[in-house]
């Protein structure tokens, strides 16, 4: 094996190891970075890296969590991820809630009660992400949210405020180490210097999600020649470590799986729709059951990368513009001071454009056939004859969609089943099931 | 008379029966009366700004109120189960189980059913599924659903929020009009919006009258009493009904008549009520002396209408309800009742069919204890579904509460 390939084995296993490891103690693995905890594919990462700050997408610890804040009959999503903040230590330098669903709504006033509200950094992105005013009103979502975060860390930085964990003691040490470990952020003074920069932060950051979205597009295109739970785990490892270390160890890796993809010939071709699944334990056994995930369309799987580009968008933006947006606001502004806001402007609607064109999530309408239409065309273009339609006990979103979404799949001739999980863990009763149904689709 | 353990019935019920049975029937036979005057029937979320469909002289039914009324007819289970049987999870809202499971076997249902609609209008401010619901009402229907997004407030009511929403009701006012073939008349809205504000005045000032000593009103009083602000809300009956229950709520408080026989402790209730048991439940409690003065939930209701143009005022009233706060807004809110009513404790319904009601309950709870000093109890059901009531449990616990409550 020459060196080329050797490397790229290692930074395989790194990621693999990162991915088993949901992201615990990554403060204290990656010492000069400082992360900031998130909850949903709609936490824009851009605002976060744009910051100064590392996304952590904060995931249940394994077994059951039993928070006395929540009460039984509530996700193991919530319950495993709140009880997991609850042990401190995490490091982290605050948390963000972008609102989904009853239950993520619910945690975020839990969370700002436990930890306080200004450490606990939230966007409600629209619900109708094409209703009239949507896009301005997300934008100014977005907008007020950069601008918390920024505040957020210069706080942090500065020391003034480590309320969040009070037991967290950095070091001056370590201090140094992060003001020196942001790329993102760069010299300069004075207002325009400082309005400049967060420009220049926020395009940086918005390349740097965007190159881990290529990758994340190039794995996912190999996933059907791929081992299932090797491609979940490498997804989910972009979720939980610093964004650059991931783009390069993706980048070293790659070349490695396009030698290891193999044709599935004789596995059952499967399609799994979901939200978040912390663990590979469901990839795992449809690989052992015979099956390939071909189509991936959970929150911490492909949906999470998924950048499209959807005609219409930016026309709409155009329409929103607000009248003074890229305006001088007054005679003594400069030209510079004009194009400044033109630019910031154009990266912010960027963002925007991206997150409203992510693939349809139950807890965003576009209309319901919207999703349908969606997931039935991602089954039929990866040819997959079966969906596992995965709902964690207790979530309504997911729930409620199943009905026409298996519907509508077997309406088109693919076998749909609806796996119920309390946890992303399986265990022998869901082995059966999944055993029967993928055995049915040979018949 | 109060016999006994028993609470004092208000003599107008009777009219609150002829008003809401006039409401169904006039729902029922709409079809008849409603298509020669081209007036179109909608069903709508509670949360709805009802007024604006009024305006367009479109009739409301409400299937959250359908889902109550499936409860008390004791026909819930049964249309659960039907609904589960086509794949619904039990874990979904049993008002929408209920509902959808009423479309699917109307022969189970009360009424065989709400009538068909012309039109769903849905907004978000009670929660989330209500767009889950209405999404598969209309897959289900073939019929046109007109959303409201209404974003969830961890702190106070944006600018640009609130802009969000009057731009959404702008383009709602759009689609009615094409809808019902009618042009919007402002000054009608207006009118709507008087008489709502002018229901809505009279609800707040009947539960204001609780304040007294005994409290003319308990629990049950106020979950049947709000009926009408919620089903008829902005009708000039509704305002006529109130006048009356106001003239006899402040007869009971001038004789210092009590809706229970001695009154020794005060509680509030927070959450929906518990349909299926609500007498049964309500009597563990008026059988030791403990009257509910208030409630969070029937309080939701009794909001003033924002200032400023009408469209204006509805996107404010309507993104500003209660549900779509934060935990620590609702404890405010709590603590003000506690305080307001002189509360001796109070008693939080943890409902498995409502999530944004339920989750934040206990971090209310351990907030409003501390700041009042008063004791709060956490009962774990269903709003609608029995099945998720343990009868000896939840006595055990009411029981243990009432007893070191009255023993302070």
């Amino acid at each position: 094996m020459d060196s080329t390939m050797l490397t790229a084995e290692k930074e395989l296993d790194f990621l693999l190891e990162e991915a088993a490891l949901r992201g615990k103690n990554a403060a204290e693995r990656y010492p000069e970075q400082r992360f900031f905890g998130y909850l949903c594919s709609y936490y824009p990462e851009e605002l976060i890296l744009a910051a100064g700050l590392e996304p952590l997408r904060l995931l249940p610890g394994s077994g059951p969590a039993t928070p006395a804040e929540l009460p039984s009959y509530c996700c193991s999503l919530a319950r495993g991820t709140l009880a997991e903040a609850k042990k401190g230590k995490s490091g982290l330098v605050g948390v963000g809630m972008a609102h989904t669903c009853d239950t993520m709504q619910c945690l975020d006033g839990i969370w700002a009660d436990r930890f306080g509200r200004e450490n606990v950094l939230t966007i409600v992105p629209p619900v109708l992400l094409n209703a009239p005013g949507g896009l301005r009103y997300y934008q100014s979502e977005i907008e007020a949210l950069s601008a918390k975060l920024v505040r957020l860390s210069e706080v942090q930085k500065s020391g003034q405020d480590r309320s969040y964990e009070p037991s967290n003691n950095h070091g001056t040490e370590q201090e140094d180490a992060e003001n020196e470990g942001n790329r993102f952020e760069s010299e300069g003074d004075g207002e325009g210097d400082g309005e400049r920069q967060r420009e220049q932060a926020l395009e940086r950051a918005w390349q740097v999600c965007t190159r881990a979205r290529q990758l994340a597009a190039e794995l996912d295109e190999l996933r059907s020649r791929l081992p299932s739970p090797l491609v979940a785990a490498l997804l989910r490892a972009g979720q939980l470590l610093p964004k650059e270390r991931f783009i390069t160890a993706l980048e070293t890796v790659l070349p490695l799986l396009h030698t290891k993809a193999r044709e599935n010939s004789g596995r059952y071709r499967v399609l799994v729709s979901g939200a978040v699944l912390e663990s590979d334990s469901l990839f795992q056994m449809v690989e052992d059951l015979n099956g390939r995930v071909v189509a991936d369309d959970t929150c911490t799987g492909y949906r999470h990368y998924a950048q499209n580009t959807v005609e219409g968008v930016n026309d709409r933006i155009a329409e929103e513009k607000p009248k003074d947006a890229g305006n001088p606001r007054n005679l003594d502004d400069s030209k510079d001071d004009e194009n400044l806001r033109d630019s910031q402007y154009k990266i912010i609607n960027q963002i925007v454009q991206r997150y409203v064109n992510m693939p349809p999530c139950p807890c965003r309408s576009q209309g319901l056939e919207k999703r349908l239409d969606y997931l039935e065309a991602l089954a039929l273009e990866r040819g997959a004859q079966a969906a596992i339609l995965v709902i964690r006990k207790y979530c309504e979103p997911h729930a409620w969609d199943s009905v026409p979404l298996r519907e509508r799949l077997e309406t088109k001739g693919i076998r749909t089943l609806v796996l119920e999980l309390e946890a992303s863990e399986l265990g022998g009763q869901e082995r059966t099931r999944l055993q029967a149904f993928l055995e049915s689709l040979g018949n | 008379m109060v016999e006994g353990k028993k609470y004092r019935q208000f003599r107008v019920n009777k009219h609150l029966k002829r008003l809401m049975a006039k409401h169904y029937a006039l729902g029922r036979y709409q079809r008849y009366w409603g298509r020669p005057l081209h007036r179109k029937l909608a069903w709508i979320t509670s949360g709805a700004p009802v007024e604006l469909l009024r305006a367009f002289k479109i009739y409301s039914v409400y299937p959250e109120q359908y889902g109550a009324i499936c409860s008390t007819a004791k026909a819930t289970e049964k249309l659960c189960q039907a609904a589960e049987a086509a794949g619904y999870s039990q874990d979904l809202c049993s008002y929408a189980r209920s509902h959808i499971g009423s479309i699917l076997r109307p022969d189970l249902a009360p009424m065989q059913g709400l009538p068909k609609p012309d039109l769903l209008v849905a907004c978000n401010n009670i929660c989330g599924t209500v767009l889950k619901w209405y999404e598969a009402l209309a897959h289900l229907l073939k019929v046109p659903l007109l959303v409201l997004d209404t974003p969830y407030l961890p702190g106070e009511l944006t600018e640009h929020a609130h802009q969000y929403v009057l731009e959404q009701l702008q383009n709602m006012v759009r689609q009615l009009e094409n809808l019902t073939g009618r042009k919007l008349d402002m000054q009608d809205l207006k009118r709507q919006m008087a008489r709502s504000a002018e229901m809505t005045k009279f609800w707040r000032e009947i539960r204001e009258l609780a304040q007294a000593h005994p409290s003319p009103l308990n629990g049950p009083d106020l979950f049947i009493q709000m009926a009408p602000i919620v089903a008829v809300r902005g009708s000039q009956e509704g305002i006529d009904y109130y006048r009356k229950l106001k003239a006899e709520t402040e007869e009971r408080v001038r004789r210092g008549e009590g809706a229970i026989l001695e009154e020794k402790t005060r509680l509030v209730w927070d959450n929906i009520a518990i349909w299926p048991k609500l007498f049964n439940f309500t009597k563990m409690f008026t059988e030791r002396g403990a009257c509910f003065v208030t409630d969070t939930y029937s309080g939701g209701w009794a909001a003033e209408l924002a200032s400023g143009d009408p469209l204006e005022s509805l996107a404010a009233t309507y993104t500003n309800i209660f549900l779509n706060r934060s935990p620590e807004f609702r404890a405010r809110q709590m603590i003000e009742l506690v305080e307001a009513y002189e509360a001796d404790g109070f008693v939080m319904h943890s409902n498995r069919s409502c999530k944004p009601y339920s989750l934040v309950q206990e971090v209310i709870r351990r907030r409003v204890m501390e700041k009042t000093g008063v004791p709060g109890l956490m009962v774990e059901a269903d709003m609608a579904d029995p099945r998720a009531y343990a009868e000896e449990s939840v006595r055990t616990r009411v029981e243990a509460f009432l007893e070191t409550l009255q023993a302070l």
